[in-house]
């Protein structure tokens, strides 16, 4: 068990999340509560960063949507990037990596 | 008094007794009579019991000061006045009249009656009395003489020892009530218990209803086709998020569908059961299995998403309808995000049918799924299965998972095998994974009896 942990930077294009940890039934939650605290403006783009994530389950996955969700709300883009291997098999496997803007770096840099 | 001349020495008895007898004779008389000074009537009237003498009308002609003294009266007040009877409580009186008298008449003598005497100062004296009837030389009864013994202690201890068994019995009683409570507690208990089974058991059929609502109790017999399946619970009171179904769309073709809900609980076996009976609508509608996804996608991406509140699926969609080639299956199936379809050949070789990009079924307002077509031959058989199998953990780490390779090389190496055969092995392997397997699985395999084979006795007899 990773405890989960958000860090939260602004960059010039919007909100970017390090999400390290896992993001599992029991952490999900308090992923979608952080974006819902979120102030994201039209034509900015929100980016979760996954460099640090440990373990990804459907809630996680759920978790993820509501943020892309959340984002287009706001008239905003929505990014995942550093996506891990084993979180992008699941994301293929389920269609979404069509869905989600992936960018494969991190910008935790 | 007696026993007092036992307390002379006898040391001054000798060897000259004989010589010296009458001296000492004379002596011992000296002796007894200092001691004996008490004359008759004074131990009559000094003795450690009361004397009375009654005429035989029970008037009192004679009383020994001991009992004057206990009862506190003097003589001159009872002698010739009273009768003895007026000595006795109320209720010496009565037993007096009803019993004693009567009986000392015909006995003559009575002794150790129990009776109670009043005193001068009001008190009770409880007393044993002893009586004998003096008759003359006629044989006629002449007076009554009785004896008083003091039971006042005699009285006090045998009330102690009532008072003593009135306690032991109160506390008898007592302990008797404490276990008759402490009965009642246990009986209660008991119920409770017997209660709280009976609501669990209740519980228990109603989640087992609820369980049947979301995957069939028995597959149908399907002509030309073998099935199998085996569905696990994570926990047997937890309703699954994983189900499946096969049923009969018209004489020719039969629909099949296998997914898995996201989340657990109650909330995921009511999406469970909408996306079932969705499922069967749309496909008894419309046949192409692309179609059913895109309307389930529709009803839950209506239902929750838009509430804020996104549930999705993954699922597999399948119609299967006999091939050209006789003793052939075709099965043209769909796949929103679930794994794909497993391929057991009758030659041995295993492959997976490739489903990419069919996307998370209710997630999104459109989503795109993917279709795949392939035929069974004698011998070759369809396994769908939910990823309780591929993401069974095999190692310490929660990301050290089964996968669909080691799945793929478990399949190779039991290929060819007929939906039973592939079940039975696959139920071998999930328990194989212990604690590993802690998510809901369904297995569902779909194979045409190999040539020569027994095949299942089928309804139309084919």
């Amino acid at each position: 068990m990773f405890p989960l942990q958000i860090t939260r930077r602004d960059s010039a294009t919007g909100p970017v999340l390090y999400v390290t940890g896992d993001l599992d039934h029991h952490y999900a939650p308090v992923l979608r509560d952080q974006v819902e605290r979120l102030d994201v403006k039209a034509g900015q783009c929100l980016v979760i960063d996954l460099a640090g994530l440990e373990f990804c389950d459907s809630s996680g996955i759920t978790a993820l949507l509501a943020a892309r969700q959340f984002a287009q709300a706001a008239g905003a883009d929505f990014a995942l990037a550093a996506v891990p291997d084993n979180t992008l098999r699941i994301l293929t496997i389920v269609g979404l990596h069509r869905i989600f803007t992936i960018h494969p770096g991190s910008n935790a840099v | 008094m007696m026993c007092l001349t036992g307390e002379e020495p006898e040391s001054t008895l000798g060897e000259n007794e004989a010589r010296h007898g009458t001296e000492q004779d004379a002596e011992l008389d000296a002796a007894f009579t200092v001691l004996l000074e008490d004359s008759a009537e004074e131990l009559y009237e000094s003795a450690p019991c009361g004397y009375l003498s009654t005429m035989l009308d029970g008037t009192i002609a004679k009383i020994n000061a001991t009992l004057l003294d206990w009862l506190g009266l003097r003589r001159e007040a009872v002698v010739a006045r009273m009768r003895f009877a007026d000595l006795l409580t109320v209720g010496g009186k009565l037993y007096h009249e009803t019993h004693f008298a009567p009986l000392l008449r015909m006995r003559g003598e009575l002794h150790g009656i129990a009776l109670e005497m009043t005193t001068a100062g009001g008190g009770r004296l409880p007393v044993l009395v002893s009586s004998v009837i003096k008759h003359g030389s006629e044989g006629e009864p002449l007076l009554v003489r009785t004896t008083v013994f003091d039971a006042s202690d005699r009285r006090a201890y045998e009330q102690e020892l009532l008072r003593r068994r009135h306690e032991a019995e109160q506390a008898r009683a007592e302990a008797e009530q404490a276990r008759a409570e402490a009965e009642r507690a246990r009986a209660e208990a008991e119920r409770a218990r017997r209660q709280a089974e009976a609501d669990r058991a209740e519980l228990a059929d109603a989640l087992a209803a609820l369980q049947q609502a979301l995957v069939p109790t028995s597959l149908p017999v399907v002509p030309g086709l073998e099935t199998a399946v085996h569905y696990h619970t994570a926990s047997p009171v937890r309703l699954g998020g994983d189900f499946y179904d096969l049923f009969r769309l018209d004489e020719r073709r039969w629909a099949f569908f296998l997914g898995d809900v996201s989340g657990k609980g109650p909330q995921a076996a009511a999406v469970t059961s909408l996306t079932r009976y969705t499922l069967r609508a749309a496909a008894l509608l419309d046949p192409e299995p692309a179609t059913a996804l895109t309307t389930l996608n529709a009803v839950l991406h209506e239902r929750y998403a838009a509430d804020g509140d996104p549930r999705y699926c993954t699922a597999i969609v399948g119609i299967a309808e006999p091939a050209a080639d006789p003793g052939c299956i075709t099965i043209r199936l769909a796949s929103g995000g679930h794994p794909p379809a497993l391929l057991l050949r009758a030659d041995g070789q295993t492959d997976f049918l490739p489903t990419p990009g069919g996307m998370l079924v209710g997630a999104l307002p459109t989503a795109v799924f993917t279709t795949a077509e392939t035929t069974l031959a004698p011998g070759d058989t369809m396994l769908l299965y939910t990823d309780g199998l591929t993401e069974a953990r095999t190692g310490p780490r929660r990301d050290s998972l089964y996968g669909e390779a080691a799945l793929r090389a478990f399949a190779a190496d039991l290929a060819p095998a007929g939906p039973q055969q592939a079940i039975n092995a696959l139920t071998g392997l999930l328990t194989s994974f212990g604690d590993g397997l802690d998510d809901d699985t369904a297995l569902l395999a779909l194979g045409v009896p190999a040539l020569g084979s027994q095949t299942r006795p089928t309804p139309d007899g084919t």
